[in-house]
Order: structure tokens, then C-alpha cells, then sequence
């Protein structure tokens, strides 16, 4: 049963308003320096400049006054997992390409330099992802988020794709998943007082597994889908009618702000780029 | 479509959307461990699969691209560090679901018993030609049988026995059709190649890529990709059926 406390902690989409100088920067901007220090991430491939980023990015959490420890507080019941993963992921790697050293060799057990190198930078690049995901969606409303996604989909408009749907769906989507964790919580309750419960088995209990997480999936899903019904009608009676006509209450104009965080982001990116490029560790 | 119906689509789409989210980042739900190298089987995929049949190929490629980029953010094996292995084969898993699903629904029965002849009759020849009955004119066939499965081509009764299991298969689903409601047969149907799909096409872009080697595809394909199939064919069309009120499984739920 401790399993199920974990839901509630999915804290990604959900807005804390602090009034931080990240919160005011304007969310097409942020959406796109997400993006680009996203791209900067997976571009960094070495033990200093993937540091030099996440560091760099934590001290952008602090800028927008979340703290690290709750940012990283939300991977601990992965924990586990991650360790598990990276210690199988360290010791199968193999010996890597030529030049690199073999540490210790143990049957087809191997720790090599390109082993421990790989493993360290995944390391590195999710705590960099984690940071930029919870800086982006602690620091937006979820309307804001969806304006921004809408206006940076505009120009689909132009080759027939709904844009302002998909901004829609995307704002929805983001709404929903704390209520529908909760909704799942709710169901593993229901279940478990009919003894259905999701207890940890063996791999080799797979039907048992399968049947036990179908008893947690099917009624989420439906009763998902039964909401949809009434929240369309509930929308239309809103006179929610697409994109057609829309306007916004507030208006946001792109600011100073805005394009300073934009090319600050640029020149880290452009910073990595120009590393990778150097024989750093 | 009436404005009810688009409003719905789009709510659909983001709730579907926001369950894959769910599934992909709370640990233990979404995937269930099997004993293969690969470690879980997963069930990720099963929000685009059902968002493709119920409201169409576009919801299901939204969904699709969601659970790709999802794939992406939480991979902790460096083949799903690569879009083009995490987010490219996702795009197609609602797409061909919306596609077979709609095939099936709305062919009419004529259309469906020659289609399936013709699909038995194409795959019958593959297989005699695979038999090495016939070396030569297409060798390039029995090349492409030795590189996957590691072996020359069948032997006789082997390939007999493909083409017995095959004939089998086609006559089951003819009598299952005849039996069953259309929407749970076609509902049943789009979900197993979907969940193909996205075993398929993912396997065959990490092989592509280097990440994989073929013999550790398809121990991977074989030990993961036919649970995976089983557990989204039940769940599907335990929620399509309800939402859908299609046969026999009104009352329940």
C-alpha cells in the first residue's frame, strides 16, 4: 500500500506562485528557452559542461525561488528504480570503444571508463531535464502555458492543422493529471478494499501482475472517458466554440525581459556548442 | 461532426494525453516487469491505441507524440536518449489503430472475406517461396530470412505447418466475425497491430540505429511484444466496450 502515497507526488504541471523574476518572463519566451536548453542538454557531452548546466540550472530554480530539494523530492520513489537501472546499466556496458580503461572485470562483468563515463552523464542530463521541466511548468499557469503553445502553433493554422486545438489538448492534458492521479488513487483504493490490490511480485508472476494492474487501468480509463461526455456539454454551454473568433482577456506583450532571457538562453547554447568542440573530461 | 462531437474530441485527446503522461512517469504503474533483457513490458502505448479508435487517426498521433516525448524525458537506456527511436515510431501507433479499427468497422462483410483471402493467399506464397523450393529468382527473400531469424530457410514441413497455423488463424477470425460484435472484433483487431506497430517499428529503428542486434530484437520482439499484445488487446477492449457500448459487455462495468 506505501506504493500509492507516490501518486499524490507528481508535482509536473502543477503552478507555484512565488512572483519570482522567472514567473514573469513571458511564456512563448519560456517555451522556447525551455526548448533550446533542452537541446543544450543532449548536445552536452562531458563530465564538466553537463555539470557547469545543471548547476547553472539549479541556480535558476533558486532565481525563480523553488527549491531544489522539493524539485528533487518528486524522483524519490523512482529512486529505487534509477539506481537499480544505472548499476546494471554501469556493469553490462560492456568495455566500451578502444582507449577506453577496464576498472575491474568479473566474468561478463565489466566496469570500464565509457561504462562509468555514460552512466554519469545520464545522471547528469535527468537532473538538467527534471530541473528545466519543473522550471517550465512551476512557473507558468496552465492558461498562460496553453497560450503560448496556441500562438507557437499559429502557423499551422495556415496548412489546415487545428492549432488552437492542440494548444487546448496540451493545456488539458496538464490540468487533468494531478485529478486523474488522484482518480487512480481513489480506484487502487476501491480495489484493494476488494482485495484487488497491485502488491509487488516476481517477474515471473507476469499474469498475475497483468491481471492486477488491468483491475487499476480499465475503470480509470473509463471513467476518464465517461468525463469527457459531460465536460464537452459543460464547455459548450460556456459557448466554448474552438478557436474561431477567440480572444484574450489579457493580452501579454512581449517585454525586454523576455528577450533577454531568450538570448541568455541562446548564448548557453551556444556556449555548449562551442565546448563540445574543446578536449574537456 | 457536430460541435459537441469536436468539443469532445479535443477533450478526449487531453485527457487521453494525460493519462499516457500518468502512466509514463508514476513508477510501477505503467510497466510490468517480465522476465526478458529488456526488463518490462509496457502498457504506455495503450492510451494512443484508444484515443486512435475512438476519436480518430489524428487524436491517436497527439497522444502518440505525447507518449514519445514521454519516452524520451524518462529514458534511462540510451537507445530511448534518440528521438528517433523514443518519439518517430510512437507517431504511428494511433495512426494504424485508427486506420484497421476504421477498415474494419465500416467494410462490409463481402469487402472483409475478400480482403482476408487475399491477405492468406499473399502470405501463402511468401512462405512456399521461403520453403527453398525455389532458390534463385527470389533468393533475396531467403537472405532476408536468414539475417532475421539466424537460420536458412524453412524446411518443408516447417513451412507446412507456418501455412496450417495461418489458414487456421484466417478461418478463426471469419468465424469469430460471424459470431461476435463487429466493433469488438475490429476493436480487438486495430489494438493488436497497434501494439505491433509500436514493437515493430521501435525494435527495427534501435536495430537500425545501431543501438540493438537484430537477434536481441526479436528475442525482445517475441518475449515482450506478444505480452504486451495480449495485456492491450484485454484492456482495450474492456474500456471501448464500455464507452462504446458495443455486444454483449452492455450490462457490465
Amino acid at each position: 500500500m506505501a506504493s500509492l502515497e507516490s501518486l499524490r507526488s507528481v508535482s509536473i504541471g502543477e503552478y507555484l506562485p512565488t512572483g519570482s523574476v522567472v514567473h514573469r518572463i513571458d511564456a512563448r519566451a519560456k517555451l522556447l528557452i525551455s526548448l533550446i536548453l533542452g537541446v543544450a542538454i543532449f548536445a552536452a557531452n562531458g563530465y564538466l559542461v553537463n555539470l557547469a548546466l545543471v548547476l547553472l540550472l539549479v541556480a535558476f530554480l533558486k532565481l525563480a525561488r523553488l527549491s531544489p530539494r522539493f524539485v528533487a523530492s518528486t524522483v524519490k520513489p523512482a529512486l529505487p528504480l534509477i539506481l537499480l537501472l544505472t548499476l546494471m546499466q554501469l556493469l553490462f556496458y560492456g568495455e566500451g570503444p578502444a582507449g577506453s580503461t577496464v576498472y575491474l572485470r568479473w566474468g561478463a562483468l565489466v566496469i570500464s571508463s565509457a561504462g562509468v563515463r555514460m552512466v554519469v552523464i545520464s545522471l547528469l542530463r535527468f537532473g538538467g531535464l527534471l530541473a528545466l521541466v519543473s522550471l517550465l511548468t512551476n512557473t507558468t499557469t496552465t492558461s498562460a502555458l496553453h497560450h503560448g503553445v496556441e500562438w507557437w502553433l499559429r502557423p499551422l493554422t495556415a496548412v489546415g492543422l487545428p492549432g488552437h486545438e492542440l494548444g487546448m489538448v496540451m493545456a488539458i492534458a496538464l490540468r487533468f493529471l494531478p485529478i486523474l492521479g488522484e482518480e487512480l488513487e481513489a480506484i487502487s483504493h476501491a480495489q484493494a478494499a476488494r482485495t484487488l490490490v497491485a502488491e509487488r511480485r516476481s517477474r515471473w508472476q507476469f499474469i498475475r501482475r497483468a491481471r492486477r494492474t488491468a483491475n487499476l487501468i480499465v475503470p480509470l480509463f473509463v471513467s476518464t472517458l465517461r468525463h469527457a461526455d459531460e465536460m464537452a456539454f459543460a464547455m459548450q454551454a460556456r459557448c466554448y466554440q474552438g478557436g474561431r473568433g477567440r480572444t484574450q482577456l489579457n493580452v501579454r506583450r512581449w517585454q525586454v525581459l523576455d528577450t533577454l532571457s531568450l538570448a541568455l538562453a541562446v548564448i548557453i547554447l551556444m556556449t555548449v556548442l562551442i565546448l563540445h568542440r574543446l578536449p574537456l573530461p | 461532426m457536430t460541435e459537441h462531437g469536436r468539443i469532445r474530441r479535443v477533450i478526449i485527446a487531453g485527457l487521453l494525453l494525460a493519462l499516457t503522461l500518468l502512466l509514463a512517469l508514476i513508477p510501477g504503474i505503467g510497466f510490468i516487469p517480465v522476465p526478458t533483457p529488456a526488463g518490462n513490458a509496457t502498457i504506455v502505448h495503450i492510451p494512443a491505441i484508444i484515443g486512435g479508435i475512438l476519436e480518430g487517426s489524428l487524436v491517436g498521433l497527439v497522444i502518440g507524440l505525447g507518449f514519445g516525448f514521454a519516452s524520451l524525458m524518462r529514458a534511462t537506456i540510451p537507445a530511448f536518449k534518440d528521438p528517433l527511436v523514443a518519439i518517430l515510431p510512437r507517431l504511428f501507433i494511433g495512426l494504424v489503430s485508427a486506420w484497421v479499427f476504421s477498415g474494419f468497422y465500416h467494410a462490409s462483410k463481402r469487402t472483409l472475406m475478400a480482403g482476408l483471402t487475399i491477405l492468406v493467399v499473399v502470405a501463402l506464397v511468401v512462405v512456399a517461396l521461403l520453403t527453398g523450393a525455389s532458390p534463385g529468382a527470389l533468393g533475396w527473400l531467403q537472405g532476408l530470412s536468414e539475417t532475421t531469424a539466424g537460420s536458412a530457410a524453412f524446411t518443408w514441413w516447417q513451412g507446412g505447418l507456418i501455412a496450417l497455423i495461418m489458414v487456421g488463424l484466417a478461418a478463426g477470425l471469419m468465424v469469430w466475425l460471424q459470431n461476435e460484435d463487429r466493433g469488438i472484433v475490429a476493436t480487438a483487431l486495430a489494438t493488436a497491430v497497434g501494439s505491433l506497430t509500436n514493437t515493430v517499428l521501435v525494435l527495427g529503428m534501435a536495430t537500425l540505429r545501431g543501438y540493438f542486434t537484430a537477434g536481441m530484437s526479436l528475442v525482445i520482439a517475441l518475449a515482450q511484444g506478444i505480452p504486451e499484445m495480449i495485456v492491450s488487446v484485454v484492456v482495450v477492449v474492456a474500456v471501448v466496450a464500455a464507452v462504446r457500448q458495443f455486444g454483449r459487455r452492455k450490462a457490465r462495468l
